[in-house]
């Protein structure tokens, strides 16, 4: 009897060291090395001062305190010669993630090509250059430059009564959202002969010279039926040339922004019609997200560009319009 | 006497010539605009024309003034966007209009005189005395005021801006009637007040005019804040124009050197002394037309800043060829 119950004890004892093993084995979480607090992140923005860049780094900022890294801006004021050197500068301080928002194609790619190449890993936000790096968070500027050609063919081509006139105001004629968004409306606009580009005069990004350009422009085409602005903020001017001829209801005005409740303002004042919103906050939080992964060490199999689109958000005034869809900084 | 009189009025002459070669090259412009392009010679355009560039001739009288008076201010922009900055902050704060703008009136004269102090007072040379305070001006509002924002976006339905871009009277704009009151003003300063006729003095022969008794520390002050209060009312018509209070012009625009090109262009010399509001109408008038003319013609901004700056070339040149240096008008420091 005895050699019985030390039988069955040992049985429960057993038993007991099995659960207990099992429930551990199941307890504890399997994850990767979150132990990035204390790496540094540099953020090499074409100005601050404006929501789209004070909205993105706000959100990174957040990403940042969470796991304790730190992340440094480098503000070159619009300035593209000091957008240079802050950048040679960044790289020469080796962080281990690297932000750009290239104002051209062409000005930062020789620079992202050496920082990637020192083991620096490079985020692209928005604006991308031609030298492709780790990751790109941002809009896909081919795709709103079609939707956005596509809906004017809808409501100034044929069958609606309209005269086809479209003129398109870029920022710069070499900065990336220009390029791809003119590539893409133009190819729009060559299938469908009705649509005439009566100008596309770089405006440099502000306001007042979009102003005098529509200005001009609605002068000498009265029957201008659209005008696209490839930056929300500049093409308040141009909103503001309309609605000063009084032709706020003949011309559609179109751009495309960070969505902030600026640019919903403007479309309740009726300066601007439809805005392609890319939405800044949720880039910013995109972003964010993709840093804390590079520094975890996150890179894609066959050494291509991680890229992460931005969902759009189409502002449109009328029925649809619903001021829920900007955001506040 | 007589031959000294006939020398003078001989230099007269031959100073207004490039007033005469601008204005005849505006002419040549403008009829050969009319005929290549559509739309250009119709009274729309012309009022196109005349909005576009209330702001630029307002800034060329302010300008004007200082550079009769052998000055310089390189300051006139960051001083328009100052002024337009102060006046938005107030009015977007809830201060009732009218307040807004006598603050900012009172900011603009304040800024004015530090300028007419560094340079009258403690007789730093105007080109330097108002490049530093352009930075500080900037730099100021920028990060102290504006609190590292470089851009304020003004909404249409703010009663004040509606007022100051709207109509007067059917037909004439309010940017418009502001640019006609300034060049009024400008117009009764240099001719039937004392400091205008300073000025002049000053232009032609500072020791002169300082060592004959003349009022020129005074008047210098009355100049530099002059030419801040056409900046605060260009700032003002600017950003209620485009909705945008934009520090990018000062930065990184070329705005500066398009009122400097325009004052030359229409014939007053950079060490002043000779000149009057028809040469500011002049100069402004080619630029407004060959920059609407290239618009239309679907010209580059890059292009377009490129034929500026040979504009100012070819001008400065027939300008020393028309105006040569003699000893009398060769002096020291000249910019």
């Amino acid at each position: 009897m005895m050699y019985g119950i030390g039988k069955c004890l040992r049985t429960a004892a057993a038993s007991l060291l099995v659960g207990a093993c099992a429930v551990m084995g199941v307890g504890a979480p399997a994850h990767a090395d979150t132990n990035i607090a204390g790496k540094k992140v540099i953020f090499v923005p074409i100005s601050m001062g404006i929501s789209l860049t004070e909205g993105w780094a706000r959100r990174m900022r957040q990403h940042a305190e969470i796991y304790g890294y730190s992340i440094d801006i480098r503000d070159a004021g619009f300035n593209t010669g000091a957008m240079s050197e802050l950048l040679a500068k960044a790289i020469s301080d080796k962080p281990d993630v690297l932000v750009v928002h290239n104002p051209t194609v062409q000005l930062l790619s020789r620079q992202i090509k050496q920082a990637e190449s020192e083991g620096i890993k490079v985020l692209q936000i928005n604006l991308q250059s031609n030298q492709p790096s780790t990751a790109f968070v941002g809009a896909n500027w081919e795709r709103i430059g079609r939707e956005i050609a596509e809906d004017i063919v809808k409501e100034c081509g044929a069958g609606s009564g309209k005269s086809g006139k479209v003129a398109i105001i870029p920022g710069q004629l070499t900065a990336a959202d220009s390029v791809m968004m003119n590539d893409a409306a133009f190819k729009v606009f060559e299938a469908n002969k009705e649509i005439q580009v009566v100008s596309n005069q770089a405006s440099d990004w502000e306001p007042e010279k979009a102003r005098q350009i529509t200005a001009t422009v609605l002068q000498q085409h009265p029957d201008l039926c659209a005008i696209f602005g490839h930056w929300d903020v500049h093409t308040m001017g141009a909103g503001n040339a309309v609605k000063d001829a009084g032709k706020a209801d003949d011309v559609l005005v179109y751009s495309t922004g960070g969505g902030d409740d600026v640019a919903c303002k403007a479309i309740e004042d009726g300066i601007q019609d439809r805005i392609w919103s890319y939405d800044a906050d949720g880039q910013g939080r995109d972003a964010g997200t993709m840093i804390d992964l590079l520094l975890q060490g996150a890179a894609a199999a066959d050494g291509s560009m991680l890229s992460v689109e931005s969902p759009m958000k189409i502002i449109k005034a009328g029925d649809s319009y619903d001021a829920s869809m900007c955001w506040k900084m | 006497m007589a031959e000294l009189t006939a020398r003078m009025a001989s230099r007269q002459a031959r100073s207004n010539m490039l007033e005469r070669v601008v204005a005849f090259a505006t002419v040549a412009l403008i009829v050969m605009f009319s005929l290549l392009i559509d739309g250009f010679a119709t009274l729309g355009n012309l009022r196109v024309i005349l909005s576009n560039s209330a702001s630029l001739m307002m800034l060329a009288c302010g300008m004007a003034v200082v550079i009769l008076s052998r000055g310089l201010d390189l300051s006139l922009i960051a001083q328009m966007i100052a002024g337009a900055t102060t006046f938005s902050i107030l009015v977007s704060g809830g201060v009732p209009a009218s307040l807004a703008l006598l603050l900012a009136v009172a900011a603009m004269v304040l800024v004015g005189l530090a300028n007419a102090w560094l340079i009258a007072y403690v007789e730093i040379p105007a080109m330097l005395a108002t490049l530093a305070s352009a930075m500080f001006v900037t730099g100021l509002f920028r990060f102290a005021v504006l609190q590292g924002q470089s851009l304020i976006l003004l909404p249409k339905s703010d009663p004040t801006v509606m007022l100051l871009a709207g109509d007067l009277v059917p037909g004439l704009s309010v940017p418009v009637a502001l640019m006609f009151a300034t060049l009024g003003a400008t117009w009764f300063l240099l001719r039937y007040s004392v400091p205008g006729r300073v000025v002049y003095a000053m232009g032609d022969n500072f020791q002169a005019a300082r060592l004959t008794g003349l009022q020129v520390r005074r008047t210098t002050i009355a100049v530099y804040v002059f030419a801040a209060l056409t900046a605060l009312f260009a700032g003002l018509v600017t950003a209620a124009q485009s909705g945008a209070v934009d520090f990018r012009t000062v930065t990184n625009g070329t705005l500066l050197f398009d009122v400097i090109l325009a004052v030359v262009l229409g014939g007053i010399p950079l060490r002043g002394g000779r000149g009057s509001v028809r040469n500011i109408i002049v100069g402004v008038a080619l630029i407004a037309v060959l920059r609407n003319g290239m618009t239309l013609m679907n010209f580059t901004t890059q292009t377009q800043d490129m034929l500026k700056g040979l504009v100012l070339i070819m001008a400065i040149v027939a300008d020393n060829y028309l105006n040569p240096r003699d000893t009398e008008t060769d002096t020291v420091g000249d910019l």
